[in-house]
């Protein structure tokens, strides 16, 4: 039992986070909107209020002219799911979805009257997911179709947020075309990653409803959203089950994941600490003494849960670099040459037109 | 004459001195009327900035000054100010003591040709006379300081001013006869800006009429003159451009001032004719069409030349109206010369017939120049053939003001000597008409 109380302090993580965003608008990618609002009702579902989501879509579906069924998107043909629901609360909407407002999002450089709903407020101590969808490229997602976010921009967003201790743990799902390119370039810390396909590979959709006439979702999200059906808050399912979601035979397109760069074993992660907000309560009626003998402490856990090196935050200021600055470059003067034969010609124009005898007045 | 004059210029550097301290003053330095890519003082502070990076000013197309400028600003950058003042006191002066010899030598000719009874004989009232000509120099020193014009260029810190002070060094040693002299502020003000080549000839004229030599084809002692002074204008040139090449040890500003002058690449919207056209033409008649434009400034220094060659002097002027109208980027610098020298042809008042309508035209357009250029860059409700209308009508309003002189100028000729009231044939009076 104390094992366990002290696995509760060992996991890391006291709140909960997802930025979810959809990059596309126009009635035909209806599918990426189905999508991300697919994760939202996952996320809602398992325990993320909304006060926690950040929620981006780029374009409005439910309510779009088009829809034969208005105020309702759907994820499967037979319109067994309506992931719109009745409590969905979009915080970045239609033409707010820019590759801008998402940056500032994520690392928090956000003008002082945004409301509250709009701000990623997290901590040192949240587990964030990201989960983006759209039309992307070797290295880029498209916003809007005007213009795109790179894996670069995205990394040293990553980075950023790291070094303003702004996660726990990110886990970074893209479901795009060539979506393995997007996760290539991170290298903060603590960081997972899944993608829909591998370089040069597109993502595939899953099928089209003749009744709304677009197609519904994505492959890869739609077996995400059937496999996040059956979590409920409780359960144990881990990392290692959901890199299995989607193999090549169901989605076409072979699904990619990153785990270089977290410390802990995928095998250890649950679902719920990032798609849940599962909060650790544990009743008991006995009381606990927590060990604090450091010795002791480490003894009761296999050697590989300990990290290998204690993480370190960037040098934010290069001391080195400043003390022993370059001295300042020289002012520009003009080359003597140039001024003796300029001041020699002024002179002998002078002395030209007044006259040789009024040198012996200046010397 | 000292104290007036004194006088004037003390009032012309109060009145920029107050519009420094004021905040017009950074309003004034953007405007485009003032500040030309050639010479705004934007430019010249970027391109000693550059210098002190390591880097050539003409490195980025922005810069487009001569390595002269660059020596006089780099030691003087702090007081620019003071230096614009200076310069355009020293202009001022230079006119003032041009203009007052100018006077002795009309007068010279005008009692020679008198007494070799040239006149008619009822022209005494067309006659100048020393009373009336006693303030004209002071007028022009007046006309040139305290002209808004000049005043806004120098306020906006424009290198216009240095030019129009080297131009007015010219003109002063011109008319004080010193040929070597007039040959080196020639050759400055051509290496500064490409167009002060035409007043060569008018210099030209002027010099060999000082030294009683006709201007005859055939006569040798002509051509030596001629050649003499050719050489002399040349050579200084010659120096002064491999002068300016030790100063960065590169070729650099070559292309980077003369290309630019005559191949007009940068557009902005000036008070000139060249920009709208460059803008909506086709990439393959631009040559032909740059060509056509330059050629349009040199075009008429020969026609003026034998029409003018008595008057050498008002040759000039004309010759500097058409500079400031023609040239590839004019700026109200330009213009504010050659104003500065209608006091000198006051007496030709009674023969101008356009002073209402060009009066009007000028000064509309000069307050209209900044309206269109709001409606159109930021209220966005007008657009560049607004403000290139209003550029049209002020350089039509300049071009009849010349023509105007000219006529003016010619007329009271005829009058001198073929008498005021003109007879035909048949005894009934007669008009005359330009053909």
């Amino acid at each position: 039992f104390q094992d366990q109380a002290e696995q509760f302090f060992r996991s890391g993580h006291t709140n909960n986070w997802a930025v979810l965003v959809c990059t596309s608008r126009f009635w035909f990618n209806y599918r990426h909107v189905a999508n991300t609002l697919s994760v939202y009702r996952s996320v809602k579902r398992l325990g993320i209020p909304d006060s926690h989501i950040v929620l981006m879509l780029a374009d409005d579906m439910a309510c779009n002219p088009r829809n034969p069924k208005p105020a309702t998107v759907f994820s499967h043909k037979n319109m067994e799911l309506n992931v719109y629901g009745d409590d969905v609360e979009v915080d970045y909407r239609s033409y707010e979805v820019t590759v801008e407002n998402f940056l500032r999002v994520l690392t928090g450089r956000i003008p002082p009257s945004t409301p509250r709903s709009k701000r990623l407020l997290s901590d040192d101590r949240s587990n964030i997911l990201i989960y983006m969808t759209g039309h992307g490229g070797n290295g880029f997602l498209k916003f809007q179709d005007s213009e795109e976010i790179t894996n670069v921009e995205l990394a040293d967003a990553f980075e950023q947020m790291w070094q303003k201790r702004r996660y726990n743990e990110l886990l970074f799902i893209i479901d795009t075309c060539q979506g393995a390119s997007m996760y290539e370039r991170f290298y903060s810390p603590n960081i997972m990653a899944l993608a829909s396909s591998q370089v040069g590979e597109d993502s595939l959709s899953h099928q089209p409803d003749l009744g709304i006439g677009v197609h519904l979702m994505d492959r890869y999200t739609f077996y995400v959203l059937e496999f996040l059906e059956e979590i409920h808050p409780a359960s144990q399912t881990n990392m290692n089950d959901l890199f299995q979601v989607c193999p090549k035979s169901l989605c076409v397109s072979t699904p990619g994941h990153r785990t270089d760069l977290f410390q802990r074993d995928p095998q250890k992660v649950l679902i719920t600490d990032f798609f849940g907000s599962v909060r650790k309560v544990e009743i008991t009626t006995e009381t606990l003494s927590l060990d604090r003998d450091v010795a002791g402490f480490e003894s009761k856990f296999p050697e590989e849960e300990l990290a290998a090196e204690p993480l370190k935050y960037a040098e934010q200021l290069p001391v080195a670099q400043i003390i022993h600055q370059k001295p300042k470059q020289k002012d520009w003067h003009p080359p003597g040459g140039f001024i003796l034969g300029l001041w020699a010609l002024i002179i002998m124009v002078f002395f030209k037109t007044y006259g040789i005898k009024h040198m012996k007045h200046v010397f | 004459m000292a104290a007036p004059l004194v006088l004037v210029v003390l009032a012309a550097v109060t009145v920029r001195a107050a519009l420094y301290r004021s905040s017009l003053a950074v309003f004034i330095a953007e405007r485009v009327e003032v500040a030309s890519p050639l010479n705004a003082w934007k430019r010249v502070v970027e391109g000693l900035a550059l210098l002190d990076l390591g880097v050539s000013p003409y490195s980025g197309a922005i810069f487009h000054e001569t390595p002269l400028i660059i020596y006089l600003f780099h030691f003087l950058i702090e007081y620019a100010e003071l230096v614009f003042m200076i310069t355009d006191v020293l202009t001022a002066v230079a006119l003032y003591l041009a203009i007052q010899d100018f006077n002795k030598v009309v007068f010279k000719k005008q009692k020679l040709l008198i007494e070799l009874d040239k006149y008619a004989p009822d022209v005494a009232e067309l006659i100048q006379t020393p009373m009336e000509m006693h303030y004209i120099p002071l007028k022009v020193a007046l006309f040139y300081l305290l002209n808004p014009y000049t005043v806004m260029s120098c306020v906006a810190k424009s290198t216009c001013a240095i030019n129009n002070s080297v131009i007015a060094f010219f003109i002063l040693a011109t008319i004080k006869g010193s040929a070597f002299l007039s040959a080196v502020f020639l050759a400055l003000a051509t290496y500064q800006s490409l167009y002060p080549l035409t007043l060569f000839a008018p210099a030209l004229l002027y010099l060999l009429q000082r030294q009683f030599i006709p201007v005859k084809l055939k006569s040798k002692s002509f051509w030596l003159y001629t050649m003499q002074y050719v050489s002399l204008y040349l050579c200084s040139l010659v120096v002064i451009i491999c002068l300016s090449f030790f100063l960065l040890n590169s070729w650099d500003f070559i292309p980077a001032v003369y290309g630019f002058i005559l191949s007009v690449p940068d557009l902005t919207p000036n008070i000139g004719l060249f920009w709208y056209f460059f803008a909506e033409m086709f990439e393959h008649f631009s040559l032909f069409f740059v060509c056509v434009f330059q050629i349009n400034v040199f075009f008429y220094t020969i026609p003026l030349a034998i029409k003018l060659k008595e008057h050498p002097v008002f040759f000039m002027f004309v010759q500097l109206a058409i500079i400031s109208i023609f040239k590839s980027y004019p700026t109200l610098g330009d213009v504010a010369l050659y104003m500065a020298f209608l006091p000198v042809w006051s007496h030709l008042y009674r023969f101008l017939r356009n002073i209402f309508i060009l009066s009007c035209v000028l000064i509309f357009c000069s307050f209209l120049f900044p309206v269109l250029w709001h409606l159109w860059i930021y209220a966005g409700s007008a657009n560049s053939n607004f403000y290139y209308a209003i550029t049209l009508t002020f350089n039509i309003g300049q071009i009849l003001l010349i023509s105007d002189y000219f006529y003016a100028f010619l007329r009271r000729e005829y009058y001198l000597t073929h008498g005021l009231h003109l007879t035909r044939q048949d005894g009934t009076e007669a008009m005359l008409v330009l053909k």
